[in-house]
C-alpha cells in the first residue's frame, strides 16, 4: 500500500465497517455468515503469503487447516484438555511439516508445486480417515457445552466474530510489515524470476521455507479456530481438497500477492456461496464446485490480477470522470 | 588475481558448449568477450556467475573456490551479473527492483532505499515507474541498476548494450565507464565492436567452445584466426584482393 492519505482512510474504513458490523446487523443468520466471512479472509490471507506474494501456488493448504482443526479437539478428547490448549499444538505440527514437505516440494516449479502438495493433502486426509484414534472417518467432537472462556466454546457467534476478526487484523498487520521488509521484496523477486533474484543474491529455497512456514503457521490457526467455533471435525473438513481450493479461489478473486485481496475475495465470495446455498436448497456441495469452476474460468480469462487489480486500475480512470463531471 | 577461470568446461551430453577456457582477471580492468553466435560465450559467463557448474575445471574468486557454489553464493562474494534477455520483475516498480539486489548487503528497509536512490538517480531511471511499463533499452539499464545496488566487486555484462539506438549506446557506455571508474572490474560479453574498442584493453575471443586469441582489441581484429572465425576460410585471402574468382 502506498502511504496516501486516501489508502488510510480507506483501511479505517473498513475496520470500522468490520468492528460495528455485529452491532449493526444483530441476527444471528448475518453474524453467522460475517464469522464465515473471517475465517475465509484468514485462510486466505495465510495462503496468499505462499501462494500469492511468493507465487509458489499450495492446492494442499488444508493439510496445515486440518492438523490446526484436529489438534484441539484431540486434545479435548484424549484428555479432556481445553482446545486453547490445542493451538499451539497445531501451529508446531503444522510448522514441522511445512518444513518436511518444503523442502523436497520447492524444487519443483509451476504446475508441479501444486500438484505435489495436492498429493500430501490427500495422503493426510485419507490417513486420518482410518486412523482410529482420530475418530476414522467420523471425526471428533468438542465440548458440548463450555467449562469456561479457554474452552472457547461460546453460545452465540458475537465472540467468535471478534476473536476471528482480532486474529485476521494480527495476520493482516504481519502481511504488511513482512511487505515492507526484505523478506517481502525477496518474495516478489522469487515469484517474478527466480534465476534472476538467485542472480542478486536472493537465498530462494530457505526464503520460499520462511515463507511457507509462516503460511502454515496462520492457516492452523484458521483451522483451530473453525474447530472451536464448529466443535467438529472430520477429515473432508479438515484435509478436503475443497478446503484448499477455498484458499486459493478466495485469495485469486480478490487479488493474490496483495494486502486485501483475501479479504475482498472472501467479502465477495461468502455470501455469494450462502446466498446460492440458500436459493438452490443447501447441502450442495457439488453447486459449490460448480461456481467456484465458474469463478476459476473467469478470474483466469479476465482478470488474473484479481478486483484488487481491475479496482487499481479504474479508480483512476473512475476519479478523473469524477473531475470533469 | 581477482577472478582465474582455470581450463572450464561445459558439456551438454555429449556436446562441449565451452571445451576449457582460461580467463585470470586482474582487479580495476574491464575485458571483452567476443565471438560469433555459439562460439560458447553465454555458456562460459554462466559458469562464471554459478548459474550451471562447469563439467570440469575450477574457478576461483578472491582466491576461494566459487565452482560448484550456487548463483546466490557467487552474489554474496560480489560477483554480479546481468541477463542477455532482462529478467526484470515486473510487477515491480523500478525502485523496488533496485532495492532487491540492494537488500543483499544492506538489510535494513531505509538503508537499501537510499542506496537504490542513489543507484537509480546515476543509472538515469525513474525511481516510482512500473517496470513492467519500460522498453528493452530501460529494461537493460534497470538490469544494470540492480546488479549494481548488491555491490559486486566484479560486473559481468551479458550483452547489455545489444538493441539500443546509437544515441542510447554513447549513455550506455559512458554509465559503464563510470560503474569502472567507481573501482568495479567488469566483464563484458558484446556484438558491438564499438563498445569492446572503445571500452576494453583486453579481449579474449571464443570459437567453438574455445580461447582462440587474446589481447588488446587492435591486436584482436587483426588476428587471422578471428577473421576467419567470424567470415570463413578464404576470407582473408578475398580481402587482401589476391583471390580473383
Amino acid at each position: 500500500m502506498k502511504n496516501l492519505p486516501s489508502a488510510r482512510l480507506n483501511v479505517c474504513l473498513l475496520a470500522a465497517a468490520l468492528l460495528l458490523f455485529p452491532i449493526a446487523f444483530d441476527d444471528p443468520f448475518y453474524l453467522d455468515v460475517g464469522v464465515a466471512v473471517l475465517l475465509a479472509a484468514i485462510s486466505a490471507s495465510a495462503w496468499n503469503i505462499v501462494g500469492g506474494y511468493a507465487g509458489q501456488v499450495s492446492v494442499g493448504h488444508s493439510m496445515f487447516f486440518g492438523l490446526g482443526a484436529y489438534a484441539p479437539l484431540l486434545f479435548y478428547t484424549l484428555w479432556g484438555w481445553p482446545p486453547l490448549a490445542g493451538i499451539p499444538a497445531g501451529i508446531a505440527l503444522s510448522v514441522a511439516l511445512a518444513i518436511v514437505v518444503g523442502l523436497p516440494t520447492f524444487r519443483l516449479s509451476g504446475h508441479y508445486f501444486s500438484m505435489a502438495t495436492i498429493a500430501v493433502a490427500e495422503l493426510i486426509r485419507i490417513f486420518f480417515g482410518t486412523w482410529t484414534l482420530v475418530g476414522g472417518a467420523i471425526g471428533l467432537q468438542g465440548p458440548a457445552v463450555a467449562r469456561g472462556w479457554w474452552d472457547l466454546t461460546f453460545r452465540g457467534d458475537m465472540p467468535y466474530y471478534y476473536i476471528f476478526l482480532a486474529v485476521l487484523g494480527l495476520l493482516l498487520f504481519v502481511t504488511y510489515e513482512v511487505e515492507r521488509r526484505r523478506f517481502g521484496f525477496y518474495l516478489r523477486a522469487i515469484k517474478a524470476s527466480e534465476r534472476a533474484a538467485r542472480s542478486l543474491g536472493v537465498p530462494v529455497r530457505l526464503t520460499k521455507l520462511k515463507a511457507l512456514v509462516l503460511s502454515a503457521t496462520f492457516t492452523s490457526a484458521a483451522g483451530s479456530l473453525y474447530a472451536a467455533k464448529t466443535g467438529f471435525i472430520d477429515p473432508d473438513s479438515g484435509f478436503g481438497i475443497l478446503v484448499s481450493v477455498q484458499m486459493v479461489i478466495v485469495a485469486a478473486l480478490g487479488g493474490a500477492g496483495t494486502l486485501f485481496g483475501p479479504l475482498l475475495g472472501a467479502l465477495i465470495l461468502v455470501p455469494l456461496q450462502t446466498a446460492a446455498n440458500t436459493w438452490f436448497g443447501g447441502g450442495g456441495s457439488g453447486l459449490t464446485f460448480i461456481l467456484y469452476g465458474g469463478i476459476i474460468v473467469l478470474i483466469a480469462r479476465f482478470e488474473p490480477g484479481g478486483l484488487f487489480d481491475l479496482w487499481r486500475r479504474l479508480s483512476p480512470l473512475i476519479r478523473k470522470r469524477v473531475h470533469a463531471a | 588475481m581477482l577472478l582465474e577461470a582455470q581450463n572450464v568446461a561445459k558439456a551438454f551430453g555429449s556436446f562441449w558448449a565451452v571445451a576449457g577456457a582460461d580467463l585470470a582477471v586482474e582487479e580495476g580492468e574491464i575485458i571483452g568477450l567476443i565471438g560469433p553466435n555459439g562460439a560458447g560465450k553465454s555458456t562460459f559467463f554462466n559458469c562464471l556467475a554459478g548459474d550451471m557448474p562447469p563439467t570440469s575445471g575450477r574457478i576461483l574468486f578472491g582466491g576461494t573456490d566459487l565452482t560448484r557454489a550456487p548463483p546466490e553464493a557467487h552474489a554474496r562474494a560480489g560477483i554480479g551479473r546481468t541477463f542477455q534477455v532482462p529478467a526484470t520483475f515486473e510487477d515491480m516498480s523500478v525502485i523496488d527492483n533496485v532495492m532487491v539486489g540492494a537488500f543483499l548487503r544492506h538489510p535494513h528497509r531505509n538503508d537499501a532505499r537510499a542506496l537504490a536512490r542513489r543507484i537509480v538517480e546515476m543509472t538515469g531511471l525513474r525511481a516510482d515507474q512500473p517496470a513492467r511499463s519500460l522498453g528493452t533499452p530501460g529494461r537493460k539499464r534497470l538490469e544494470i541498476a540492480r546488479v549494481l545496488a548488491s555491490e559486486p566487486r566484479l560486473l559481468l555484462l551479458d550483452e547489455s548494450l545489444a538493441g539500443l539506438t546509437p544515441s542510447e549506446l554513447q549513455e550506455a557506455i559512458a554509465l559503464v565507464r563510470r560503474i569502472h571508474e567507481s573501482g568495479v572490474t567488469i566483464v563484458i560479453v558484446e556484438h558491438i565492436m564499438e563498445v569492446i574498442m572503445t571500452l576494453t584493453r583486453r579481449v579474449l575471443v571464443f570459437n567453438q567452445g574455445r580461447v582462440i586469441s587474446s589481447g588488446t582489441p587492435e591486436q584482436v581484429v587483426r588476428d587471422e584466426a578471428v577473421i576467419e572465425a567470424y567470415l570463413g576460410r578464404g576470407a582473408q585471402r578475398h580481402s587482401r584482393g589476391s583471390g580473383n574468382p
